[in-house]
């Protein structure tokens, strides 16, 4: 007996053994690299898996901050990849929710000292990330066939800039500029600041923004941009990389990643620091980090660990940083490398190094992310006119102090625990207790006669459970507890402290209002401009399914690719609306994107573009169903067009239209897509925006889950009372005629 | 061929009590008319034969078995709706065939006989059509044609003609009753026309509120009926009810108690002139207010001591309103009724 | 007249409006270089490429992600219309307790914020190891078309005559047979539009796809589109191209049924 099981065991040993060797590892590594170094990237990597077939390395692709969203989310589920290559700036979020681990167990001390400490930042004294490069500084690029020397100073910063912002053909439009860069990002406009007073965190991570040196700042671009007219009115990332592309901007605030872009444009380029402020003399001091890999702090197997740490190593080896280095001529991260030929012989890089010297430290601590997101909100207003300078650096340590305090609260149980834990089980209990009658001839009904019923319909209530019940009942769970950034693995119920937030915070009602206000416009002109359409298709219009064709294309178009479309629509610079406003109505150009009502408008006539051909649809059907003889009857009453239309369609379309317009109502009241997209999350500054999208915000962006839960708990409220009594209404108007 | 009772049928829909203990026997190959005014119970009756409702209470036997419970897959009954219910995707020659088609019968068997059953009803043109491209009349006979293609033993009619005109009813009427003498199938037809009830059944059951009130051949139920409500559902022109001092002259013992109504069809009343036969005898005065010409014969309306009678007479001779003259009737053809009960007095 | 030529102009006036941004992005598309930036309104100009196109399709996994797009969009549409057609007929034939509230629940279903469904939904998946493969989409795609479907379909069997299925009945079909005989093919418009949300859901659907799918080869095409942006390098000719080609069997399928969609709506909307 005993020599069969043993011999059973050790075939199966064996048998584990050998698949494992036959099995290789797969690791994941997710990241954000830009298309050339991808190439790069894809090139190192294959030829790991050559020299180490035993691995399998799969990388994929994403945007930055959707890679840290994704990559929060998979860690939320224990999974996600084993690898994941990010700027600096993610390892403070990352670290307190725990979904990364330390290096510092793992590598060696020596083997850590080979590298510039500019690439092994730090968090609360241990070091979570490995970068291969280091630099991913701004500096000033300019255009050598239109500027030969760089400025040094401000001063001749704005002298030579004016000098080379000209309208060149003469047709009232500026053609060149002088400076272009993406100016409403604060980390494009984060060097400046030490440079007119302090830096923007104290050393222990509190935000210094209320300060002389960021009001300045503020005033500076807005001087560049309304008093010295050196920088365009609109200008983000792509406009700014465009213009330098086409030789149409002298000069360009961008980072070392860029450089292999304008070299394949052909653009013949320079390298200097950003210029010194004249009026204090000191140096912008760019914010140097590196972009780098982590480990997930969950493994699938000690396999998977060995392999990826081996991939790690592999991927900073002097090797790939060279390759690197050769391909993209990005700053290696190993110092040996520095001295080599391939560093020396790049004037890039040297020019480089000393822009570097000038450059502080990208902070990694989650708060900077409160630094940021203030920064940007409040500049934007400041650039819309909202605010002036002054006030908006008041503003912006208000705000990053406030988000501060939001991120690390970790909220405790109180009273209010107690109460709704308490009333959840009495729910339950009641509940069970009433339906235990319908529960048993539920559960009997599988056998009865009706069985076939039952069965019918179980699959759907299957998926719909799934997918929308129990995720609308963990939602309430969240909503009544603490789950934040720093509760990320271990939230608890406190009570209705979410609750109370949201209802006392005024910002709720004004977003409320105009949420409300977006539905009304949208519906409304949903509804006139599809009955309208259906109604000249209808009755005036031969070849219907033509037109009726034509009009139906916003539909058809998936909602992520037209909302960027029009996004791109709207762009100051180059949008065609723009473009058709001068040319052919000669107005000049709106700043759709960067002003709150505008960009508002914007998100309307996008939304309206998406929605009118569902109406248009119903409205035809509801039109079919008007029988001729009452029009003809009509006409023989002497009632003119408007009459008929009065009287007969608008009454005998409205039973079709209204739930119609019901439903498309609960629709655009959370319809995230279009305000996210068209608005890029908001802009400007954090004021175009719906409670829907200021729910995903608040989850996504500011971890703050169990807020975001609680106000989406309150949408959904609302919602429902709001159409139950507008059936019931509509319901007692059809019983009573 | 089938043999059918319902013992105490009793249905009822949530409050309301549709069918209050029916009892109910058919002969084998008989044409039984169901007849009463709407909400009375007769479609509801008719569909516990063929399965679509359960009764509460009381059983269902055909030939003897039971078949109150059995699924109305597996029963022996064929049924012409009233919407037709013609199958929209498919063609005439589809849905006459689907039961065969269902019963796995081979395509020429089936080919034969939808064919043989168009040919019968007269729309064998029409195999191709799908119904939306037929008229009323042809969609009840492609109606027709479906149920009787199965050859079942009972078919069922649910007022079948009430969507078709006048002139199509008539047609349809005969025809139907033709199909019964080719066919021996037992069948039962639910309307309310009581013209389509006295010309086609073989027995009709009149009923009301849930209950058989009388049962029979049409001609007993003309000739005597049970009670008031009876006598004024059945029979075209309606009859007259009078009532008051007139009544109590009556030659009947039964006449002279209070609260009766002296019930005559229009047809039994005549122009009082000249001798008075034994059977007759004389009403009143009666005023003409309108006469309407029905072509071989006219129906007076007028008034008798304060109440509006009619009577039928030739169209030969005429008769301006305003004119007076006595009535009498044909006291075998009259009728006593007891206002309160309702019922028949003489019967 | 002048209503006539009012008419006309109006039509025309908002077929340039539907139509435009689409032949923007086609402008972008036939555009060289990567930049998303002209000056100009002309969507054909002497310097139209067709080079984006052939670079999608060589060199890029376009056509890999538009296989697994359209794999998972036809078994979607498969489930959700099996699962739409089957309890839309229950709830509409069938009386039961708490039938209304079902109802109303299902209408409910779409009054809340779908982005917060997304966080406890993935962890159900994490949870079931349904993360990185498409049996998670499959769920959740079917799913989330389903409460719409259903009201949809439900409405429509409301409008089709008892008789019709006691007809079949008595001619001897199972409850199934006349479902599957009789039923179906009637409701072959609703069936249409049905078949239309499910697809429409998974083929354009983003948010959802990028929280399961992890692994680049299972890429569906939304996916797929967005790899071509990164906030500072987009290449817009690529995602001009793709985004072209994807919207463009969603175009034929709308064009196709539109005069389903016409009947089949109002049947539902008149009903609710």
């Amino acid at each position: 007996m005993t020599l069969v099981l043993r011999l059973v065991f050790s075939v199966l040993i064996l048998c584990s053994a050998t698949t494992s060797f036959a099995e290789p590892v797969r690791i994941q590594l997710w990241h954000q690299m830009i298309y050339s170094h991808r190439q790069v990237l894809s090139e190192a990597l294959r030829q790991f898996e050559k020299e180490n077939p035993d691995i399998v390395i799969r990388e994929t692709y994403r945007e930055t901050e959707e890679l840290r969203s994704s990559y929060q989310a998979a860690a939320m589920g224990n999974s996600g990849p084993e690898l994941v290559f990010g700027p600096s700036d993610q390892i403070g979020p990352f670290a307190t929710m725990g979904i990364i681990q330390p290096l510092d167990g793992l590598l060696s001390p020596e083997e850590l000292a080979q590298y510039d400490p500019l690439a092994l930042p730090a968090y609360e004294g241990r070091h979570y990330m490995l970068g291969g490069t280091v630099g991913n500084h701004l500096m000033l690029l300019y255009n050598k066939k239109l500027l030969p020397t760089p400025p040094q100073t401000t001063d001749e910063l704005i002298h030579l800039g004016q000098k080379l912002t000209a309208d060149l053909d003469g047709d009232g439009k500026i053609d060149r500029y002088g400076l272009v860069f993406n100016y409403t990002e604060p980390f494009f406009f984060a060097p400046f600041i030490p440079a007119f007073g302090e830096p923007f965190m104290t050393a222990d991570f509190a935000p210094r923004l209320a300060q002389p040196g960021l009001s300045k700042t503020f005033q500076f671009i807005l001087d560049l941009r309304d008093k010295y007219k050196i920088i365009p009115k609109e200008c983000d990332y792509e406009t700014a990389n465009a213009l330098f592309k086409q030789n149409k901007a002298a000069m360009l605030i961008n980072g070392d990643w860029s450089w292999g872009d304008y070299r394949d444009a052909g653009v013949d380029f320079g390298i200097a620091r950003i210029p010194m402020v004249s009026s204090t003399g000191k140096w912008p001091s760019p914010l140097v980090g590196t972009v780098g890999y982590s480990l997930n702090a969950h493994f699938q197997s000690p396999a998977h660990k060995e392999a990826a740490l081996k991939v790690l190593r592999y991927l900073t080896s002097a090797s790939v940083q060279k390759l690197f280095t050769q391909k993209v001529g990005v700053m290696p991260s190993l110092l040996s490398l520095r001295a080599d030929a391939v560093v020396k012989q790049n004037p890039l890089l040297q020019a480089s190094s000393s822009i570097m010297a000038v450059g502080l430290p990208m902070p990694v601590v989650p708060e900077v992310r409160g630094v940021w997101d203030s920064l940007r909100i409040q500049y934007q207003k400041v650039l819309a006119g909202t605010l002036n300078a002054e006030q908006g650096a008041q503003s912006a340590q208000a705000m990053a102090e406030a988000q501060i305090q939001n991120m690390n609260q970790v909220i405790p149980p109180d009273a209010g625990a107690l109460v709704v834990k308490g009333l959840v089980g009495l729910l339950i209990l009641v509940l069970l207790y009433l339906s235990r009658n319908s529960v048993v001839l539920f559960f009997r009904g599988f056998r009865g006669p009706q069985k076939f019923v039952y069965f019918m319909m179980l699959p759907a209530f299957i998926g719909i459970f799934a997918v929308i019940i129990y995720p609308f009942f963990y939602n309430i769970a969240i909503s009544f507890s603490n789950f934040s950034l720093r509760t990320f693995q271990d939230w608890s119920i406190v009570g209705f402290h979410n609750y109370w937030e949201a209802i006392s915070d005024p910002k709720f009602y004004s977003l409320l209002l105009k949420t409300v206000v977006w539905t009304v416009v949208n519906v409304a002109f949903h509804v006139t401009l599809g009955v309208f359409l259906a109604v000249i298709i209808n009755q005036l219009m031969p070849a219907k399914a033509f037109w009726r064709t034509l009009l139906i294309i916003p539909w058809a178009v998936p909602q992520y690719i037209t909302a960027l479309t029009w996004r791109g629509m709207f762009n100051q610079e180059y949008g065609p609306i723009n473009q058709f406003l001068q040319k052919f109505l000669h107005l000049s150009p709106v700043q759709w994107l960067s002003q709150p009502f505008t960009a508002f408008v914007a998100c309307i006539v996008t939304n309206v573009w998406l929605g009118f051909p569902f109406m248009m649809i119903v409205a035809l059907g509801g039109l079919q169903a008007i029988p001729q003889s009452l029009y003809e009857a009509a006409y023989l009453d002497k009632a003119n067009a408007w009459q008929r239309f009065r009287h007969i369609t608008l009454p005998l379309l409205a039973p079709v239209m209204i739930p119609a317009a019901l439903l498309g109502s609960i629709w655009t009241f959370n319809n995230l897509n279009v305000v996210w997209l068209v608005s890029n999350a908001g802009e400007p500054g954090d004021q175009t925006h719906i409670l829907v999208s200021y729910v995903y915000k608040a989850a996504f962006n500011l971890y703050r889950y169990g807020y975001a839960a609680a106000v989406s708990v309150l949408i959904f409220l609302m919602l429902v009372i709001w159409s139950l009594s507008s059936l019931r209404s509509q319901y007692k108007k059809e019983t009573q005629a | 061929m089938a043999h059918i009772e319902f013992s105490q049928i009793t249905k009822s829909f949530g409050r309301s009590h549709i069918l209050k203990g029916i009892d109910l026997e058919i002969a084998s190959g008989e044409f039984l008319v169901l007849v009463g005014p709407s909400g009375c119970g007769k479609s509801t009756l008719l569909r516990t034969l063929a399965g679509l409702e359960t009764p509460d209470a009381g059983a269902i036997r055909v030939n003897g078995q039971d078949i109150t419970r059995q699924e109305p897959q597996n029963r022996d009954v064929s049924m012409v709706f009233q919407n037709y219910a013609l199958y929209p995707h498919m063609n005439v020659a589809e849905n006459m065939g689907f039961s065969l088609h269902l019963q796995k019968k081979s395509k020429t068997e089936i080919a034969n006989r939808v064919r043989e059953i168009a040919q019968l009803l007269q729309i064998d043109h029409l195999l191709e059509r799908k119904p939306k491209e037929l008229s009323g009349g042809q969609r009840q006979r492609v109606a027709l044609g479906r149920a009787l293609a199965r050859q079942t033993s009972i078919v069922l009619f649910d007022e079948p003609l009430s969507n078709l005109d006048a002139h199509l009813r008539s047609q349809m009427r005969v025809e139907i009753k033709r199909l019964h003498q080719k066919i021996n199938s037992t069948m039962i037809y639910v309307t309310h026309d009581q013209m389509e009830a006295t010309t086609m059944g073989d027995r009709i059951a009149v009923l009301k509120d849930g209950v058989v009130e009388q049962i029979g051949t049409p001609s007993e139920i003309y000739h005597q009926p049970k009670n008031i409500f009876i006598a004024s559902f059945i029979g075209s022109p309606e009859m007259n009810f009078i009532e008051g001092a007139v009544v109590g002259q009556l030659p009947w013992p039964e006449a002279k108690k209070p609260g009766q109504l002296l019930g005559v069809r229009p047809e039994a009343i005549k122009v009082s002139e000249g001798p008075v036969l034994a059977q007759e005898w004389e009403l009143g005065d009666y005023q003409v207010e309108l006469s309407e010409n029905l072509g071989g014969q006219t129906m007076l309306h007028g008034s008798l001591q304060g109440q509006t009678v009619r009577l039928l007479v030739d169209s030969a001779k005429e008769y301006h309103p305003g004119q007076k003259m006595k009535l009498k009737i044909d006291l075998t053809k009259a009728h006593l009724f007891d206002k309160s009960s309702g019922l028949n007095q003489r019967l | 007249m002048i209503k006539r030529i009012f008419a006309w102009l109006s039509l025309c006036i908002f077929a340039v409006f539907s139509l435009y941004p689409m032949l923007y992005v086609l402008s972008v598309s036939l555009r060289g270089d990567n930049a998303f930036q002209t000056q100009s309104l002309e969507i054909f100009s002497s310097q139209s490429t067709l080079k984006n196109f052939v670079v999608l399709f060589t060199e890029t996994d376009f056509l890999l992600w538009m296989r697994n797009s359209l794999f998972i969009s036809a078994v979607t549409t498969l489930l959700g219309v099996a699962l739409a057609s089957t309890s839309a007929y229950a709830l509409s034939r069938h009386r039961f307790r708490g039938r209304n509230l079902m109802l109303f629940s299902l209408l409910a279903s779409q009054m809340f914020p779908a982005t917060m469904l997304i966080l406890p939904f993935y962890i159900i998946l994490a949870k079931m190891h349904l993360i990185d493969n498409f049996w998670g989409l499959f769920l959740i795609y079917s799913s989330t078309a389903l409460p719409f479907c259903i009201w949809q379909m439900k409405a429509y069997y409301d409008t089709i005559p008892k008789e019709l299925e006691e007809a079949a009945v008595l001619d001897g079909c199972s409850r199934w047979m006349t479902f599957y005989k009789i039923i179906l093919p009637v409701s072959s418009p609703a069936l249409v539009i049905t078949a239309l949300f499910s697809f429409m859901t998974s083929w354009s659907e983003y948010v959802i796809a990028a929280v399961v799918l992890q692994d680049p080869e299972l890429y569906t095409l939304p996916l797929g589109l967005r790899s071509f942006q990164a906030s500072l390098a987009t290449q817009w000719g690529l995602y001009a191209a793709g985004a072209l080609i994807v919207s463009v069997p969603v175009l034929i399928l709308f064009i196709s049924i539109s005069r389903y969609l016409v009947s089949g709506l109002t049947m539902g909307s008149v009903k609710g």
